[in-house]
């Protein structure tokens, strides 16, 4: 049923348990396993391009290391991990690269917010089920 | 007040700033001019001779650092568009805000040129995180924008460095103290990070700093502003620090560290919140110039080049936050501009960075237009809400 699944793993616990999901799910289904986690929280209204730059290069480093950490959990199941790394909007790039890399399923961790918090905060994984062109799994 | 007393105060807010920025994800010195802001308008702070100093040698080394971004090979690539579409960004708002500043707002002729070199400016660090989030760096229109922008980053520095000159036998030392250093410094860098570098005593950066502080000394004695030489020094050395990331790397810690946030916090300590309020409309009307004049600029160069996103490559180049707090605050060092206006003035630049940034990501952003192409199904305005619940 699922051959292509998309992990959005930032290292959270919500994530740890998508991951988890996800690799349980490729091992059923023989699926190939990726992961995205994205870049976000650059500093808005810069003074020099150094700052930016800077944010980018310490936010790619720091989920990169995370990332592969992602990798070992996943090989020690004996699954192989596909990491990606990028900057940008939480929900955007997560939709757009599930759409780019035409995915079966997207796993997802449930954050844990109360109800008024998601409610201010617009509730990300209500976004990305909205929005993702193929089926969502929230792991709570 | 103490000196160190002022100090602590300082040292306090540079680190509350810092944490905030993390927190709220906001530039540091946005934060930075907030802090000064208040420290000046309540807490009754008042900068010192070293602080001006510092601020002064900080405004420098931000317009090095500024020309040290510039990426040749994107503006040889580009240099039909960028130099319209740049050049307009620079002389539209620049006329404009001028002729406004002196005929309506009853500025005198200098104090308006100010403000036309201020606004003048567009924010390559404000257009690059946009560029960067949207993930639009690579492609046709970032490459445009980004390279328009050091074509009005220049104008900015020529302007300022020429307007307000006033020439004296020391200026003939100074042009040839900025060549001889730029020379100097493309020449002798490969023996010089050959012989001295890679240590903690860090000879690379001192020898950075050396060199703008002697263009900063015959800038003074030259009654000029070592700006221009400071931005092309910067450009002339963007490939050595482009292949020496490490040194870049610990440039930028000793300049956010330092440096800027003196120059921050020093820029927002001098702004009178009593005169914004009481000039509140100039202010908005300056901002107001600097959008419609750079509309005019750039529009219609821009829908030349990038038609479908022309709205939107006209509002980042509206953008503006350094460049025009650098010359806002040349303006009220050098006695051009009083504390009003300065406030007035500098207020516009901040609402500069803000306002047209936030206009073109959300009404113009081409991710939109480009989703609507690549699918059948428009999911652009879910996607609008989406960023906006978020």
């Amino acid at each position: 049923m699922f051959h292509k699944i998309l992990v959005a793993y930032d290292g959270s616990d919500g994530a740890k348990r998508a991951l988890r999901a996800g690799i349980d799910l490729a091992k059923r289904y023989g699926a190939e396993l990726h992961s995205i986690a994205v870049v976000e929280k650059l500093p808005h209204f810069a003074a020099t391009v150094g700052e930016v730059k800077e944010a980018v290069r310490e936010l790619t480093t720091r989920y990169e290391w995370i990332s592969q950490e992602a990798v070992r959990v996943a090989k020690d199941q004996g699954i192989e991990l596909h990491p990606k790394v990028q900057p940008g909007h939480e929900v955007e790039a997560v939709v757009n690269y599930a759409r780019e890399g035409k995915f079966d399923l997207l796993v997802i961790g449930f954050a844990g917010h109360s109800h008024a918090f998601g409610r201010v905060m617009g509730g990300t994984a209500q976004n990305l089920a909205r929005l993702t062109p193929c089926p969502v799994l929230i792991a709570k | 007040m103490e000196n160190a007393w002022i100090a602590m105060v300082m040292g306090l807010l540079i680190l509350l700033a810092t944490m905030a920025s993390v927190e709220l994800g906001i530039s540091v010195a946005i934060i930075e001019i907030a802090l000064g802001v208040i420290a000046g308008n309540f807490v009754g702070l008042h900068t010192t001779p070293w602080i001006d100093f510092l601020a002064g040698f900080a405004s420098i080394l931000l317009t090095f650092l500024a020309g040290a971004e510039v990426d040749p090979d994107l503006l040889q690539e580009k240099w039909k568009e960028s130099l319209l579409i740049g050049g307009f960004s620079f002389l539209a708002p620049f006329l404009g805000a001028w002729v406004f500043a002196w005929f309506v707002l009853g500025w005198t002729s200098a104090a308006a040129q100010i403000a036309g070199v201020a606004l003048s400016t567009t924010s390559l660090a404000v257009v690059y995180a946009v560029l960067v989030e949207t993930g639009l760096t690579e492609t046709e229109i970032g490459k445009i924008i980004m390279a328009s922008t050091f074509v009005t980053d220049f104008g900015t520095a020529l302007a300022l460095a020429l307007l307000f000159v006033r020439p004296n036998w020391w200026l003939v030392p100074f042009i040839l103290v900025s060549v001889g250093i730029i020379l100097a410094m493309r020449w002798l860098h490969p023996w010089f990070f050959e012989r001295y570098g890679n240590r903690v005593i860090e000879p690379e950066i001192k020898g950075a700093f050396g060199a703008l502080l002697v263009l900063m000394y015959f800038g003074e004695k030259a009654e000029s502003h070592a700006v221009l030489p400071a931005f092309i020094l910067g450009l002339a050395v963007a490939h050595i620090l482009a292949k020496h990331r490490l040194q870049q790397h610990r440039f930028r810690v000793v300049a956010f560290a330092l440096l800027t946030p003196f120059f921050f916090i020093k820029s927002g300590m001098n702004i009178s919140l009593r005169a914004v309020l009481a000039n509140f409309g100039a202010m908005a009307l300056l901002l107001i110039v600097k959008m419609v004049t750079k509309s005019m600029g750039v529009y219609p160069a821009a829908r030349r080049y990038v038609p479908a996103d022309a709205a939107y490559t006209t509002l980042l180049m509206s953008t503006g936050l350094t460049f025009g707090t650098i010359s806002s605050l040349y303006g009220l060092n050098a006695g051009i501009l009083n504390q009003g206006q300065f406030s007035v003035l500098v207020t516009a630049v901040i609402l500069s960075a803000i306002v047209p940034t936030l206009i073109a990501q959300r009404f113009f952003d081409p991710r939109h237009r480009l989703a609507a192409a690549e699918s059948q199904e428009s999911r652009a305005p879910a996607m609008s809400a989406a960023r906006e619940e978020n």
